[in-house]
């Protein structure tokens, strides 16, 4: 320790200068305890299931059951009945597609970059956040797999060789997406994992002492024999950096392989090079935004507010904002250098986007997704939950209709006049699209019900009790850190 | 250095007199123009001048622009480990009148002799086969945004702008170390986020009069992203250098450790990829699409008129390598990160090849009677060199001026006490 220092590590010279005084927020509000926060979260999955549950599980079931219905017609049927005509023969399937996959982001950015980064009010939403994106890639993944068609050669996709030795066309980042993809959803199952294993050992003890022997053998199972001790710890903290370090560029590469599905064509409205970099914004926004629309129900439905307190609202408000701004100077950008370029077509495009048939859509997604986020400028919208979350729906709106908007209005209306359309989904799309929201909410509805929600030894350890120095003399203890 | 606690001087100094090295840096930096100026009045190739300066005042520009853009984001996410960096960076921003006294001559010269820098301001510029400007579709498509005035009036404002936020974050923070006011703080967080559109909005468009608009044919929506990883670069490479060396003369000596080098040397990993990703999307997207409205600016920067390679296409290799492989290799280590002279080392190659990536912006400009462009290993690099030291030698004075006139550190930093006491 240094000569002037005191004993809590705190500069003593700070004492005589006086600093300008403004502590850092709390994150576990109330100084609740440790025993606290594991009867809090485990409470979740120990006690009886609630009829509101049931409900939900039931109404989620019944969503579902559209895109069950709708695939089984479509692989029945032929995937005609799917509204693709020319000029447009791409739409709804892809704009599913990269809506969730962008939704997707948020958990591994939320746990692998703020990880990375020491933002430590990661720790109150990252695990429903990693859920949010295993279960959001399982549904971007039904669009492409059951636009093949014939859904019993989907492992096509994959470089296997066959009897017809047909190779993939390696040149087309939609065979990069079946890498990037499926990398980045076995790497995302991997992250939650590890990082559920203490917690799951947690629920095995707990089952046991209270004589469940079933639910303790299988929470057993999955925990892994862990036991907690040092050297697991250590193998669990540079599992996680690891992953964290795998998952930070993996996340950015995929919905960068995404763009790529549209920039790499000569496509107007399609072929310009911020597309990766914005995409990587708009599924920063989207997943934030979707995270904002998880989170708060379950913090009012479970009383969270210690563990999820304003703070955390106040933080994920402004990260929606500042990505918001950025998918708004993107909009921005692309039409001004339409323009710039001086080529009639790029031109063109951006003119119909706002004015054409379509413009209602880009309208809806402009105020979405650039006017929606500027209200988080201000506290007193912050600070009221109802309005946080109705806007956190206007933004997961707004970025359907981004990629609505980026996808069909360039194909409706190309380079050539004579074959101009107006694409309107089928039915089969548009029930297939809502069930998704059953599937998801089916799966997200089971995480809640079966897993910790929260990881309940990071929480504990920003609390401030967890604070090495006892919270003595260090501004830093059990509070935010940058 | 400790390795983790802090052991601030007691004497708490305002920072030490540099007036014997501010004015070392003056009298190089005007050395360094009336050299550039000299090359101006005498020089067989006055184009080459002209755009070599325009390296030289836009390579500092990005850099101050980057050292705003550091500060604005340190005040937005309420960060603490980089507080004693942040003043030095604030020092940083006295640059920004200079320049912009430094950057006059281009706009004088921009009305004297229109078309002498930027092609398109002279409607009777001859393309190479395609008429004039003013014949040129291309150009009186855009003729609303570029012309004379757009491009003086957006000038005045990219400076207004730049030194209006400087000024306003430089006061809040002086003045706190007098009165401990955290009103300041949250002053400069108001400051930083109005701050932080309008210094995305001006660096985007500062690269597109100055830089772009060079070869006025060719757009890109990503070249905002690409000055911005630049600044954001050079910034954090300055910002070592300022580490070290205050390190060495014994100022940093008890306020920094280690986990500073560390988190200033994770940053610069951090963008380090960012700027690889930026330019190589931009690069990707363009070589893939093969349209030539978009691959001509690359060819200038790789083929003669006649197929072969020019010097540009090694300078690019050169970027490739240098920008990104070395720097994110070497990054990749904890121990070069934290050795001072070993990250210096480091800024300084980074700072050595964003002005290189500049140059390859820039330069491609100047072309022969063939259209093909002048050679990077010309007398041009000359004109660059003794442009970078003065520009540089006056951004350096106006640092060194500003230096001594507050405490070392901010000492009534609400976060100073963590910034002290840093560790991972």
């Amino acid at each position: 320790m240094a000569a002037h220092a005191d004993t809590a590590g705190h500069p003593a010279i700070l004492d005589e200068v006086k600093p300008a005084v403004l502590p850092r927020a709390i994150l576990v509000a109330n100084n609740r305890s440790f025993s606290w926060i594991t009867e809090k979260i485990c409470g979740i999955i120990e006690g009886k299931t609630p009829v509101w549950w049931w409900w939900c599980f039931a109404v989620a079931c019944f969503v579902a059951s559209f895109t069950v219905a709708g695939l089984t017609y479509l692989v029945a049927t032929g995937v005609g009945v799917w509204g693709h005509a020319n000029p447009v023969n791409w739409a709804w399937d892809i704009v599913n597609f990269v809506f969730w996959i962008g939704i997707g982001h948020a958990g591994t950015l939320i746990s692998a970059i703020l990880c990375l980064l020491r933002q430590k009010w990661r720790t109150s939403i990252n695990r429903a956040a990693e859920a949010m994106t295993i279960f959001a890639v399982v549904c971007a993944a039904i669009f492409p797999v059951f636009h093949v068609g014939r859904i019993w050669y989907a492992w096509f996709l994959f470089p296997i060789p066959n009897s017809n030795y047909i190779w993939q066309n390696f040149r087309s980042p939609l065979e990069w997406d079946v890498f990037a993809v499926s990398t980045y959803g076995t790497v995302s199952v991997l992250f939650w994992y590890i990082g559920l294993i203490p917690d799951l050992a947690v629920l095995r003890d707990r089952f046991e002492a209270a004589g469940n022997k079933l639910r303790s053998f299988l929470y057993g199972l999955f925990a892994m024999g862990w036991r907690g001790s040092n050297r697991h710890w250590s193998n669990y903290e540079m599992a996680y950096l690891i992953l964290a370090g795998i998952s930070t560029p993996l996340v950015l590469s995929v919905h960068t392989i995404v763009s790529f599905d549209f920039a790499v064509s000569l496509l107007p409205g399609w072929h310009t090079t911020i597309f990766p970099p914005y995409f990587v914004a708009g599924a920063i926004f989207s997943g934030f935004g979707m995270v904002l629309t998880l989170m708060l129900p379950l913090r009012a439905v479970y009383h969270l507010e210690d563990l999820i307190t304003q703070y955390h609202i106040d933080c994920m408000c402004k990260i929606t904002l500042a990505t918001g701004t950025i998918v708004g100077y993107a909009y921005a950008m692309e039409f001004f250098i339409a323009w710039y370029s001086a080529n009639p077509y790029e031109g063109f495009t951006f003119i119909n986007r706002a004015f054409g048939p379509y413009a209602w859509a880009y309208w809806i997604m402009i105020s979405c997704n650039v006017i929606t986020p500027q209200f988080f400028w201000f506290k007193k919208v912050r600070n009221c939950t109802w309005f946080v979350w109705v806007l956190s729906i206007f933004v997961n709106v707004g970025m359907w209709f981004e990629r609505f908007v980026i996808i069909v209005t360039s194909l409706a209306r190309d380079f050539l006049p004579s074959s101009w359309g107006y694409y309107s989904p089928s039915i089969v799309e548009i029930f297939t699209f809502f069930g998704t929201f059953g599937v998801f909410s089916v799966l997200f509805l089971l995480f809640i019900r079966f897993l910790p929600i929260m990881p309940m030894a990071e929480l504990k350890a920003v609390t401030p009790q967890a604070d090495v120095h006892g919270g003595h003399g260090d501004p830093a203890s059990g509070q935010e850190t940058h | 250095m400790s390795t983790h606690a802090a052991t601030v001087p007691a004497a708490l100094p305002t920072a030490a007199s540099t007036a014997a090295t501010a004015g070392k840096a003056l009298t190089v930096g005007l050395i360094g123009l009336a050299a550039t100026l000299l090359a101006a009045l005498f020089a067989p190739e006055k184009h080459g001048v002209a755009l070599s300066y325009l390296v030289g005042v836009s390579y500092w520009t990005a850099i101050a622009i980057g050292m705003l853009l550091m500060i604005l984001i340190h005040h937005i996410t309420d960060a603490s480990w980089s507080v004693v960096i942040r003043r030095q960076w604030e020092h940083g921003l006295a640059a920004f009148k200079w320049l912009f006294v430094l950057f006059l001559p281009l706009l004088i010269l921009a009305w004297a002799v229109p078309g002498f820098v930027w092609p398109w301001m002279d409607k009777t510029h001859v393309l190479h086969g395609h008429g004039t400007v003013g014949t040129d579709i291309l150009y009186l498509k855009k003729e609303g945004f570029l012309n004379i005035y757009t491009f003086t009036i957006m000038t005045l404002v990219f400076f207004g702008s730049w030194v209006w936020l400087s000024a306003r974050l430089r006061r809040a923070s002086f003045t706190q170390d007098t009165d401990g006011n955290a009103a300041w703080t949250f002053k400069n967080r108001v400051t930083s986020a109005m701050g932080l559109p309008i210094a995305a909005l001006t660096l985007t468009f500062a690269a597109i009069y100055w830089i772009k608009s060079l070869e006025y044919h060719w757009f890109s929506t990503m070249y905002g992203v690409w000055f911005f990883a630049n600044c954001a670069r050079g910034a954090l490479c300055c910002g070592v250098l300022i580490m070290v060396w205050l390190l060495h003369r014994g100022d940093y000596k008890g306020i920094l450790n280690t986990n500073h080098f560390h988190s200033i040397g994770m940053l610069m990993l951090a963008f380090t990829v960012f700027w690889a990703y930026v330019t190589f999307s931009q690069y990707f997207l363009i070589w893939n699409a093969n349209v030539p409205e978009e691959t001509f600016w690359y060819n200038l920067r790789e083929l003669n008129h006649d197929g072969t390679t020019n010097q540009w296409w090694y300078v690019g290799l050169v970027i490739l390598f240098g920008h990104f492989v070395i720097p994110f290799c070497a990054l990749l280590s904890y121990r070069f990160k934290v050795t001072p002279h070993i990250i210096r080392r480091i800024a300084y190659w980074v700072l050595t090849i964003i002005l290189i990536d500049i140059c390859y912006n820039v330069l491609p400009a100047l072309k022969d009677e063939h259209g093909d462009s002048l050679p990077f290993l010309s007398i041009n690099l000359l004109w660059v060199l003794t442009s970078v030291i003065g520009v540089g030698g006056i951004c350096i004075w106006a640092y060194l001026r500003s230096f001594p006139t507050t405490k070392l550190i901010p000492i009534r930093d609400p976060r100073i006490g963590e910034c002290l006491t840093h560790h991972e």
